[in-house]
């Protein structure tokens, strides 16, 4: 009895005594490791809030809805943070569109999107754009609801395209880098974009007469 | 050049983004074909409405605030992997005892104590030292806050015009001083107005002209007896800002918009400025 007692009144010393330092080795480092962290995402916040709205805008675009829109931007600074230790370049901005773009066409696909790319045949549809004089776009061009829905009605690559190279003045190299096409195909694209999107307007434009 | 290959290189044309020669080529190309020219007009046009009246859809302040609290949460709650849980569990009712441990003598108090005070001796008399080559990187983020204030209060311009003519004057009346004021609106930096503003401790002329939906302040005010400086680009804080003073005048700008639209801004703006 005696010997069972002292028994476990040594065990109980022997954990008293290991605690302390084992419980402040973990505290110092833990510590240490929080006030690195706070220091990255202070750094973090700097170099990349001030593109939230061109985050948000390109998000809108793709998307055309607020709510996965301010999803999808949530997402994307999440994930920018984990990775933001691998960034090293001097373009905050389209290092963070691209993961916008990305995190974007997941949610796309996800929903089963059909409007990834063009299928339909340009051939057909671009009749209308020739018939548009340009006293007629420049009458409606201050009509932002107009240029809106003819926008939202072209596949996403060409919204994408657009909202780069018209809002964010991006240039051929940058959008080439984010949009992950061959800097050769930007000039292609965009072109086929406008004149989409030209069509859509023409064809809007003709409705409202 | 025939028709189809100008058709072809019309948007990279209109972009700026073709080199000189096949420029210049599309150029002549357009002053001798009628189609063409008809052509490149109603595609500029579209080109401009697009980059003018589509909306832009800039984030709401609730979404900023999200954000913030969801990065927030990614630190706190990340799993670290000295595997500090498993040992709070196992002793589950000591868990006040670490502060005691680190804090619970005036020993460490006082050591903390020192420590404060060191630093604070060390870095009073390092500081001033360690930022007198830096007063750019002072003043550019005092640039910065006010280029973001100026967006972010509702009070962009003091006085809104898109006409030279008016800015000019209004900030000449407020001012000590006449700063250069020019039309760049073919150029595709239209002017938006004008702000009086105070920085590196006197007022400023602050100049608002528009790229895209983006906003391009430039700061001016009187250079001291100092001789032209060149140009000097940086980039702080996700901001751009472009630096160069002539014997008259410091020239600050600050913007979101790319590094190269910034520079071609500032070429126009100075090109403009020698003629007047």
């Amino acid at each position: 009895m005696a010997l069972l007692l002292k028994a476990e009144h040594a065990s109980e010393t022997e954990e008293f005594e290991s605690t302390p330092k084992v419980v402040k080795f973990v505290v110092v480092k833990k510590r240490e490791e929080d006030h690195a962290q706070r220091a990255e995402l202070t750094s973090f916040e700097e170099a990349m809030l001030p593109h939230l709205d061109a985050a948000h805008n390109l998000a809108r675009w793709l998307l055309r809805n607020e709510q996965d829109a301010q999803d999808v931007v949530q997402e994307a600074y999440l994930r920018a943070f984990k990775s933001f230790a691998g960034f090293h370049g001097s373009n905050g901005r389209a290092w963070l569109l691209t993961i916008v773009r990305n995190t974007s066409y997941t949610l796309l696909k996800k929903n089963r999107a059909v409007d990834l790319t063009t299928t339909f045949d340009e051939e057909i549809h671009a009749a209308g754009y020739e018939s548009v004089s340009p006293a007629t776009i420049l009458e409606h061009s201050e009509n932002a609801e107009l240029i809106r829905e003819a926008m939202d009605e072209l596949p996403a690559e060409f919204r994408e395209i657009l909202t780069l190279r018209h809002q964010e003045g991006l240039s051929y190299k940058e959008i080439a880098d984010i949009a992950e096409i061959p800097p050769g195909t930007v000039m292609s694209r965009l072109a086929r974009a406008r004149a989409k999107l030209g069509e859509c307007l023409a064809a809007r434009m003709s409705k409202e007469k | 050049m025939n028709c189809e290959e100008v058709t072809k290189l019309m948007d990279g044309y209109l972009d700026g983004e073709l080199d000189p020669i096949t420029s210049q080529t599309i150029e002549q190309h357009l002053l001798e074909c009628r189609n063409c020219a008809q052509a490149y007009k109603t595609h500029g046009a579209l080109i401009r409405a697009l980059g003018n009246a589509a909306p832009y859809y800039k984030a709401p302040a609730e979404l900023r605030e999200r954000i913030q609290s969801s990065l927030r949460k990614e630190i706190g709650e990340r799993p670290t992997r000295n595997g500090e849980q498993s040992i709070w569990s196992l002793f589950p009712r000591k868990r006040s005892e670490p502060r005691t441990v680190l804090f619970g003598t005036s020993w460490n108090w006082l050591a903390l104590a020192a420590t404060i005070l060191l630093a604070a001796i060390i870095g009073w008399n390092l500081l001033p030292r360690l930022q007198r080559p830096g007063t750019d990187q002072l003043l550019a983020t005092q640039l910065i806050a006010s280029h973001v204030r100026s967006l972010m209060a509702n009070h962009l311009t003091d006085v809104a015009s898109s006409d030279q003519h008016t800015v000019k004057p209004w900030l000449d009346a407020k001012l000590d001083f006449a700063p250069p004021v020019v039309d760049l609106a073919s150029e595709g930096f239209p002017l938006i107005g004008g702000r009086l503003d105070y920085l590196d401790n006197r007022p400023v002329a602050a100049l608002v002209y528009q790229r895209r939906k983006h906003f391009i302040n430039v700061f001016v005010w009187p250079g001291g007896a100092a001789a032209a400086r060149p140009a000097m680009a940086m980039s702080h804080q996700g901001y751009q800002l472009l630096h160069w003073a002539d014997p008259d005048f410091n020239y600050w700008i600050v913007s979101d918009v790319s590094a190269n639209d910034l520079q071609t801004f500032k070429q126009q703006f100075e090109a403009q400025t020698s003629h007047h």
